[in-house]
């Protein structure tokens, strides 16, 4: 079973600065306060398609973990990893074009995925939702930049607890046949749909906190632009940028 | 400034980080981006060779396979439904 949750939003900055808020707003707890929980930020690939003229930039962000303590105490600390283990590695995939004017993202966790898989995916566009059918027939025409930006975002969720597979891999992975064994014999459905469901609450949260993020991230780049807020957080940090 | 989940790779990727926002902010955004002559490549290939060995050591490129693997399943089974 897969539980998805679509919502709407619209940012009242041009598309190029959205997606360069994107881009930036795990860069510091200074500029975005709601990033405090992201670790770490490493990109794995970024590359210009040499035909359609779009970025690729996939990245590995490591976040304490979301999981939420409802899903936390429904599982044996072997799953979890004990109490230890709250960290997780998210992937995160993006595609900007420029000049049609849209970036798609699509985040995911790579571990825990024995539990639970989610996975975020964004469709940011200059265009609003209601005129983005004829704007692709005229993309190859210059218009004007809107002075806004839509992006609709979904959150997937999908356990795969005791499942054949996750048994599988688990044993596999760790050498010990039977590890979600508890879990096979009775109501496999009814558990990986309850992780599914508690998991989808907490999303109007994380979304609200996300999205006050950016906005944070945004309000900086109008008044000052990328260059200065960088230069700013690295004074502050004692470092010296853009200097040769 | 965001850190590398390998604290050896922070300095190498900081530099490419900044290229990088400059790069983005001030060429691909006003449609001047370039494929392999950019002036970050040099930096990034710095960086990638600090933090691959980092991924392994990790065994993060192992987590990296998978969810490839995992999203071939997926789209599979997403299309079959269709």
């Amino acid at each position: 079973m897969v539980l998805t949750h679509t919502t709407n939003h619209s940012y009242t900055h041009p598309f190029p600065t959205v997606t360069l808020a994107f881009f930036l707003r795990y860069y510091s707890p200074q500029l975005n306060p709601f990033s405090a929980h992201v670790l770490s930020t490493d990109t794995i690939d970024s590359h210009v398609d040499p035909e359609t003229g779009r970025l690729h930039t996939t990245r590995i962000h490591l976040k304490k973990s979301r999981m939420p303590s409802a899903i936390i105490k429904l599982l044996p600390a072997s799953v979890t990893g004990g109490a230890g283990e709250k960290s997780s590695y998210v992937l995160e995939n993006s595609i900007v074009d420029i000049k049609e004017g849209w970036m798609k993202t699509e985040s995911r966790n790579l571990n825990f995925t024995g539990v639970l898989s989610v996975t975020e995916s964004q469709h940011y566009s200059a265009t609003p939702p209601d005129q983005a059918d004829s704007s692709n027939l005229s993309s190859a025409v210059a218009r004007p930049m809107s002075a806004n930006t839509w992006v609709s975002t979904t959150f997937s969720y999908r356990s795969s607890l005791g499942s054949r597979k996750t048994d599988k891999a688990a044993a596999n992975e760790e050498n010990s046949r039977g590890r979600f064994g508890w879990i096979s014999g009775w109501g496999a459905k009814r558990i990986q749909s309850s992780i599914e469901s508690i998991a989808s609450n907490k999303t109007d949260d994380q979304i609200i906190k996300s999205r006050d993020g950016m906005k944070m991230v945004l309000e900086r780049l109008r008044s000052n632009g990328v260059v200065a807020v960088l230069r700013e957080l690295n004074r502050r940090e004692g470092k010296s940028v853009f200097e040769a | 400034m965001s850190a590398s989940l390998a604290p050896e790779c922070n300095e190498v990727k900081e530099r490419y980080d900044t290229c990088f926002l400059k790069w983005y902010s001030e060429k691909y955004l006003r449609g001047n981006g370039k494929t392999d002559d950019n002036e970050c490549a040099s930096m990034f290939k710095e960086y990638q060779k600090c933090l691959q060995v980092a991924l392994k050591d990790r065994k993060i490129d192992k987590l990296l396979d998978e969810a490839r693997e995992d999203s071939k399943d997926y789209d599979t089974i997403h299309l079959k439904r269709k």
